[in-house]
């Protein structure tokens, strides 16, 4: 079926409409031509009645004119149609999965025609699953941030459903918890061939509810995911304040819990502290094992941009890696980002080594934001909002615990994220020595380890301040 | 909405002045050349441009969907200033697309089902191995954008800065649209535009239509008397 029509028309639309209006409501369009019937599929209901009330007649005109058939019928519908992507992949980019999830009424094959049915998707040869797998283990780096989560995902990708169920990971965005449910995804697949794996976002699966309830094909959709061997659902505090979807997850969730088959969700929270959640599935999330993933520490931090530059095939030299490493903390999402931005003008500029300098002037933009937001200030205001308590509480020499943990925490912080001596952030702090401060800084080492409160709290910081 | 339509006598018939041969890169080379690899279905995933309105992110954004476009690649442009009257359901069904280009981001900062549905975007289009180009007025995390998971979403791959044009090449980029218009634009007829009128590039573009047709009509050709003629009459 070639599409040589469309393509002419869409060339003699060129002529008749701005590109404004071509890019943003006639290109998305998906034409599939039959013998004398033009069909065209709109991604959503909005673009289609856009089309319907604005362009119909001209696009009718055109296609009638083009194809010398002034019978042709021009048919628009919501819906898409698979199609091979004339696309080159780079080594890291996950392959065009073999299937949406679920029942997925919206990205049918074929020619949807409304009213749609339910679980119109045709079930793939063998079993399906959408796992990028890219993901694994192996290529997840490994660090005192996120070891437990780790070595937890493996030890359920092992034994799924016998040991811990659920497994609730949680932890701040672009640390790396999508990766890891992935990783123990293909191991279970490694391990069986065979298992129904399904990963999915939360929103996801509150959109696909949404839209079985109103194709009334509520059922099909419940025995889609109670049908599973392994459910990876990922951000799951979006469900937060949407109770029909939290009803239909509870159900879904205990019938799997029955059947003895995995759960793994992440969250970026402690599952009691999500706000608009049920109580029932605040208790049941925890009835497995919840572990962590801190923000990476430095050391990880290059650890993992010299990973992804070897993926890449890229020569990172370790000190553009710390370079890059110590000014993008707030998350690995970021960080790769970062790198990104670098190994792109070394393309460009068919730069063979990066050096320092180079590094320096590809991110030029970027750390001057950085630099300008955190400062010693900056920090301890932002703590002394945390703590609601007063900055010049965290300049005074008051010794009760309530002021002295945030003023251990705000100058470790300051040695963290700005490049002030020891002298200097004691200075900042009321005049204090340089051993004071950097006592604070192990001592808040060590709570982080110990004390889940002020990892937390610690953690929360980094974020907002990195933000 | 309206504009839409509104605009439509202004921009016909230019299509190679908005294609990314047209883009005149000035400082932006690296942000033109991935752009342009992009279209070309290889390179990034995703990129984010910022800068002041007027430097060019929405040439690049259009330009890239009329390059893949040509290739036969569906694509969708989506001006989310125009669009955030209309229901954040605009968003669905967009992980067909092989490239998404989300224009303005600022316009829905802030507003949390615009977000959660740009968030679940940027998921399906990433999971379908589609790629993204988004456009705004400064970098994610300044966007004021209150779902954390959104802001560290646009920051996946690399940012760029799109640095207005200065003088010179805005005299380049001028110059050249004129000539895609077969008109002839003499040296001293650029710098006493780009000295007396409007700095904005679009402004500039739309002076140069005026003149376009006022030059046609009288048939006279562009000097400094006549076009300021007709720009004070």
């Amino acid at each position: 079926m070639s599409n040589r029509l469309w393509e002419k028309s869409l060339e003699r639309l060129e002529s008749e409409l701005s590109e404004q209006q071509l890019s943003t409501w006639i290109r998305p369009l998906q034409a599939v031509e039959e013998d004398d019937t033009l069909r065209l599929l709109a991604p959503n209901r909005f673009v289609l009645d856009w089309i319907r009330s604005h362009f119909y007649s001209k696009i009718q005109a055109s296609v009638r004119e083009i194809a010398g058939d002034p019978g042709l019928q021009l048919v628009l519908e919501v819906g898409s149609q698979k199609r091979p992507r004339p696309r080159a992949t780079s080594p890291e980019r996950p392959a065009p999965r073999a299937a949406a999830p679920g029942p997925a009424p919206a990205s049918s094959p074929a020619p949807a025609r409304p009213p749609r049915g339910p679980a119109v998707e045709e079930p793939e040869e063998g079993v399906q699953h959408n796992l990028n797998p890219s993901f694994t283990f192996a290529t997840y780096v490994e660090g005192k941030s996120n070891q437990i989560a780790r070595a937890a995902s493996m030890q359920v990708a092992d034994h799924p459903g016998a040991g811990y169920n659920p497994l609730f990971i949680y932890g701040g965005v672009g640390l790396g918890k999508t990766h890891l449910m992935h990783a123990a995804g293909n191991r279970i697949l490694e391990h069986d061939p065979g298992a129904r794996v399904i990963y999915l976002h939360s929103e996801r699966f509150v959109a696909e509810m949404i839209r079985a309830l109103q194709h009334n094909a509520i059922d099909q959709f419940k025995a889609f995911y109670r049908s599973v061997n392994a459910l990876l659902i990922d951000d799951i505090q979006f469900f937060a304040g949407k109770e029909r979807s939290q009803e239909e997850f509870f159900h879904t969730f205990n019938a799997l819990m029955e059947e003895g088959q995995q759960i793994i969700m992440t969250c970026d929270r402690y599952p009691k502290e999500i706000e608009g959640l049920e109580e029932r599935l605040k208790s049941r999330f925890g009835w497995g094992l919840t572990v962590a993933i801190e923000p990476p520490e430095l050391e990880t931090r290059v650890a993992i941009l010299q990973s992804k530059a070897e993926q890449n095939q890229v020569d990172l030299p370790s000190e553009v890696a710390f370079f890059i490493a110590k000014r993008i903390r707030s998350n690995i999402r970021e960080l790769e980002g970062a790198l990104k931005r670098v190994m792109a003008q070394a393309r460009f500029t068919g730069q063979p080594i990066i050096t320092l300098d180079f590094a320096k002037e590809a991110l030029k933009d970027l750390i001057a934001l950085q630099d300008k937001l955190v400062t010693i200030e900056n920090i301890q205001k932002t703590v002394a909002d945390y703590y609601k308590i007063r900055v010049s509480d965290l300049l005074s020499a008051r010794r009760s615990r309530s002021i002295t943990r945030p003023r251990q925490l705000a100058m470790a912080l300051a040695k963290e994220m700005t490049s002030h001596s020891l002298p200097e952030i004691g200075n900042a702090f009321g005049g204090r020595d340089h051993t004071t401060v950097l006592h604070a800084c192990r001592k808040i080492d060590e709570l982080r380890e110990s004390d889940n409160r002020i990892g937390e709290d610690y953690a929360n910081l980094l974020r907002t301040l990195s933000n | 909405m309206q504009a839409a339509g509104q605009q439509l006598p202004l921009e016909i018939g230019l299509r190679e002045e908005q294609d990314l041969e047209g883009f005149v890169a000035g400082d932006n080379a690296f942000a033109l050349a991935t752009v342009r690899e992009m279209a070309l279905g290889a390179g990034e995933q995703q990129v984010f441009l910022w800068g002041p309105a007027g430097a060019g992110k929405s040439h690049l954004l259009q330009g890239a969907c009329l390059a893949a476009s040509r290739r036969g690649e569906q694509t969708a442009h989506l001006p989310l200033a125009r669009l955030a009257d209309l229901g954040a359901g605009v968003l669905e069904g967009l992980e067909a697309m092989s490239l998404v280009c989300v224009d303005d981001v600022d316009a829905i900062a802030g507003r949390r089902v615009w977000e959660e549905g740009l968030f679940g975007l940027v998921n399906r289009v990433r999971d379908a191995g589609g790629r993204l180009i988004f456009a705004a007025g400064c970098p994610p995390g300044d966007l004021g954008i209150g779902l954390p998971d959104l802001v560290s979403r646009l920051g996946w791959g690399p940012v760029f800065r799109v640095a207005p044009l200065d003088d010179a090449h805005k005299l380049e980029a001028l110059a050249q649209r004129a000539r895609a218009r077969g008109l002839e634009l003499p040296a001293e007829v650029g710098s006493y535009l780009i000295r007396r009128y409007p700095r904005d590039p679009r402004a500039l573009f739309d002076l140069l239509e005026r003149l376009d047709t006022a030059s046609m009509a009288a048939q006279r050709r562009l000097t400094v008397p006549f076009v300021k003629s007709v720009l004070e009459s």
